[in-house]
């Protein structure tokens, strides 16, 4: 089960609304490596995994992933707040305005929805986790492209908060797959033990 | 700052040092400092919160009523940006 902690993880105060920044940011919601991704591949994986200690990284990580996308869309909300017409049409958010007036959709910032296409369990650990490391990697780069985009310090702040999350879920799925390696079969040089075999 | 976004602010910085120990912990269940560092913030966590849902209004839904009602649902929303 889940419980909700009526709070941000990390504070969210944007003063400017602007939607030009907030049609780049929304990739992180909804995009291929963006936190609903994120949240969904890990609480997916997590029943399969083969050690108690992973299942608990998997729990953990997918857990804050959620709170992850409370701050994209907190960010979204505050960048698309109170604009005009005017304002929504010079930006560039008038395409997604059309469809979901200024609601928190998870789309693409090239207006993909999102789609479970963009991640996978397969019920081996290994697999798994690897992708795990790379998504990791893919979503810090997503936000380093943010931080090149955005130049608002409001919108930066809560955005390189975001970013250093990958790089320490990045640590520790790390260190889930060495201890899934550990516990192979020591003449199982190639790293390659399917769990619904053994 | 206010004196309740100051209070919001150590709840938050507190809970946030339990929540990246709990990833530590769980590859390293066994680490000595890991386990004293957890303790210590969750005790830290533990004051701030009850004195900020005393105070304030509540962060967890067990919390909820306040003065006679339901200030969960009443209070206003972390998204909003005024305090969250």
């Amino acid at each position: 089960m889940w419980e909700y902690k009526k709070r941000l993880e990390y504070p969210v105060k944007i003063k400017n609304p602007n939607a030009a920044l907030a049609k780049v940011i929304i990739s992180q919601l909804g995009g291929p490596d963006g936190e609903v991704g994120a949240a969904m591949r890990y609480l997916s994986q997590r029943y399969t995994a083969p050690c108690n200690e992973v299942k608990a990284i998997l729990s953990d990580v997918g857990t804050e992933e959620l709170a992850h996308m409370e701050i994209v869309s907190a960010i979204l909300y505050q960048l698309t707040k109170g604009l005009s017409v005017k304002e929504i049409k010079e930006s560039g958010f008038d395409t997604y305005f059309v469809d979901h007036t200024t609601g928190i959709y998870p789309q693409a910032a090239s207006g993909t929805p999102f789609s479970a296409l963009t991640f996978q369990s397969t019920g081996d650990p290994i697999t798994d986790l690897s992708e795990d490391l790379a998504a990791e990697q893919r979503a810090r780069l997503t936000y380093d492209n943010i931080l090149r985009l955005v130049d608002d310090p409001d919108v930066r702040d809560p955005i390189k908060f975001l970013r250093e999350r990958e790089v320490v879920h990045f640590q520790r799925f790390g260190e889930g797959l060495r201890m899934v390696q550990d516990q192979l079969d020591a003449k199982n040089f190639y790293a390659f033990n399917p769990s619904f075999d053994l | 700052m206010t004196a309740k976004n100051k209070l919001l602010c150590k709840v938050r910085q507190y809970y946030f040092a339990m929540v990246d120990s709990s990833l530590y912990l769980d590859s390293h269940p066994i680490c000595k400092d890991g386990l004293a560092y957890f303790k210590k913030y969750k005790k830290l966590y533990e004051e701030a919160k009850e004195e900020y849902e005393k105070d304030y209004g509540p962060l967890d839904f067990e919390n909820g009523i306040k003065e006679d009602k339901w200030a969960w649902a009443t209070e206003p929303w972390p998204w909003e940006g005024s305090e969250n």
